[in-house]
């Protein structure tokens, strides 16, 4: 099994595309650092007036609380003042300078892009093979299909979490070296249940980083099963990729009218909804999404193994 | 001693067309075993179904007594196979693809990887990537990866597809080396008729994916009695006993005869004493093609639609 694994990583590493994915990463990463130090050269972000800032922010949200009703937009103010209370009340700046976590929770858009490129692989790990024919050669080796299968999918995984840790290390080492480390210690605000809890910002990154992913991480094990299913890797790219950038904005507009959006995967994505502010639809829960998440994922590989093991290969 | 490879009754139906019907043939150890056929006759399937590619829809297929259906890794462990054209990932270099599929099987050393490289003759080039290979040379890097797990079955599709005459002998050569000297079985399939005379023990005839005949080669082609075509004047009445003693077909300026060649001087004196002119007797030859294309065509020269 490691040997298959091994064999897949050699293959994808000795193509040039790879490395220009990789390349791709670095310098969105490296960009936005040079815009952020350019900013913060030009107008310096530290506002000494900050409590009064704050104090007005927390009296506009209150008054447009009253005027308005409306679940999905009371639940992101009312978290906001409590989060800005908290402020206050702590002496928290809002917007301290910029530091290394600041950077690298700005460097999580990049992110997107690793999905981007986890998405391409997975849409060619299966499909390539047959069309190179080469899935001939690899299929009269005396190792059953599922593990093939599998030694596949375990190599797109691990590329994923391969790009994300490039963007996370790269960003705290880029971070450093443009902003510093911070000159008190800086928590994370979260806000669960009407109470406002301080987190480790390194560690809540790493969640973050992770918790982003799982919207990746589900859209290539899509990508993955088309791919292997109908072997055709634009197909697989081009369905995955569709979904990929728009799925969550249209389930998030369906959202309003339709109660049973909750079931559709992209509703269940984003499971940092649930640490920080609210659920697309109110009667979902964690333990909800999850489940969905889960049975997405049984659903996708018994497609992909149960279609690739029965197949009759004549590429 | 066991069977290398043994079909039995195999049958391959795709929605309601049968590929494949009823196919039972076995192939033994140290032998070059022939698949021949008209395209279409259903010999890829066989060898797809063989190594696995493809399911059986009935019967079995056992490779050294193991079932490639209920214990395929140990059954295809023993068949190294060539499966139509060997395409092999054409940004990775000759080496780098022996490695790849070195690491999918058990015990295959550096020396090993090496040791065939040298001998299907690609040392030369094996450092360069697949895509500048020509098919000749894609061809012997095919068989040296179906060779590097030393396999007791050795399947090859077309196996001189793409090779210059010097290529295609010198395949021919390592066949016979590899049966003769290491016990390993064969099997091959091809078009080129004259190439299957000179390299196989027996040969199978497939036709709309049913088996009409198994021949040892030695047989097919060294049988006695030999065809003779004599030129003559016109018969008159020795027609008759043309036809009683002899069973001669009538031609337009003499007849055709099968005779053994110790008999044909009888024949002519007799001719001769007759008062037939005698123009001339010629042997011909009946090649593997001629048989071929005689048996197939009793079975019906039609591809099934």
């Amino acid at each position: 099994m490691v040997n298959l694994i091994i064999n897949e990583w050699v293959k994808h590493f000795r193509k040039a595309g790879t490395y220009v994915m990789i390349g791709l990463i670095l310098l969105v990463v490296i960009g936005v650092g040079a815009l952020e130090k350019y900013e913060e050269i030009k107008n310096p972000t530290f506002n000494p007036d900050w409590k009064e800032e704050l104090q007005q922010q927390i009296a506009d949200d209150k008054k447009f609380l009253e005027e308005n009703k409306n679940d999905n937009i009371d639940s992101m103010t009312e978290r906001n003042i409590a989060i800005n209370e908290y402020r206050l009340e702590n002496n928290l700046p809002p917007s301290p300078e910029k530091n290394i976590w600041s950077f690298v929770y700005d460097a999580n858009m990049a992110v997107e892009l690793a999905g981007l490129f986890t998405i391409i692989i997975a849409a060619g790990i299966v499909a390539s093979e047959f069309s190179g024919g080469t899935i001939k050669l690899l299929l009269v080796r005396p190792i059953s299909r599922s593990k093939i299968l599998l030694s596949k999918y375990i190599t797109v995984v691990l590329y994923g979490v391969f790009y994300l840790a490039i963007i996370y290390v790269f960003s705290c080492i880029l971070g450093a070296i443009l902003f510093g480390m911070p000159n008190s210690d800086v928590p994370h605000l979260a806000y669960v249940d009407g109470q406002v809890v301080e987190r480790n910002m390194g560690i809540y990154l790493i969640g973050l980083y992770l918790l982003n992913s799982i919207n990746l991480l589900m859209i290539a094990t899509m990508a993955f099963m088309i791919s292997a299913v109908f072997r055709n890797s634009s197909l697989a790219l081009g369905i995955s990729l569709f979904l990929f950038f728009i799925g969550s904005s249209v389930t998030y507009i369906l959202s309003s009218y339709f109660d049973w959006v909750k079931y559709i995967l992209f509703a269940n994505t984003d499971l940092s909804v649930y640490t920080d502010g609210g659920p697309m639809v109110d009667s979902m829960t964690l333990g909800f999404s999850i489940t969905m998440l889960i049975i997405y994922f049984i659903a996708f590989h018994a497609l992909a193994f149960g279609i690739f093991k029965k197949r009759d290969v004549s590429a | 001693m066991e069977a290398v490879l043994k079909l039995e009754n195999v049958s391959k139906k795709i929605g309601k067309k049968t590929i494949i019907d009823n196919l039972s043939l076995s192939v033994q150890p140290g032998e070059v075993f022939g698949f021949l056929g008209p395209n279409g006759a259903g010999k890829t399937t066989t060898i797809r179904m063989i190594v696995g590619l493809m399911k059986i829809t009935q019967g079995d297929i056992a490779i050294c007594g193991k079932s490639i259906q209920k214990d395929f890794e140990e059954a295809v462990s023993h068949i190294g196979a060539i499966v139509e054209n060997p395409e092999m990932y054409k940004h990775l270099t000759g080496y780098q693809n022996l490695v790849q599929y070195a690491r999918m099987h058990k015990g295959v050393s550096k020396e090993r990887i090496n040791e065939v490289i040298q001998s299907v003759g690609l040392t030369n080039r094996i450092n360069e990537k697949v895509k500048t290979y020509s098919l000749g040379m894609r061809q012997r890097l095919g068989l040296a990866q179906c060779l590097l797990h030393e396999p007791k079955l050795l399947i090859l599709d077309e196996p001189t597809n793409g090779l210059d005459p010097a290529g295609i002998r010198e395949i021919r050569d390592q066949l016979r080396t590899l049966t003769k000297e290491k016990g390993m079985s064969v099997i091959v399939s091809s078009h080129l008729l004259s190439e299957m005379e000179m390299m196989c023990d027996r040969i199978a005839i497939i036709q709309n994916g049913r088996l009409v005949d198994v021949q040892n080669v030695k047989d097919f082609l060294d049988t006695d009695q030999l065809a003779f075509v004599v030129e003559t004047g016109p018969l008159d009445n020795s027609v008759t006993w043309l036809k009683e003693d002899w069973g001669v077909e009538i031609l337009e300026n003499g007849f055709s005869v099968l005779a053994r060649k110790e008999e044909i001087p009888a024949l002519l004196k007799r001719l001769i004493d007759s008062g037939v002119d005698l123009y001339g007797a010629k042997q011909v030859s009946k090649s593997l093609e001629d048989r071929f294309l005689e048996i197939t065509d009793m079975a019906g020269g039609q591809i099934n639609g």
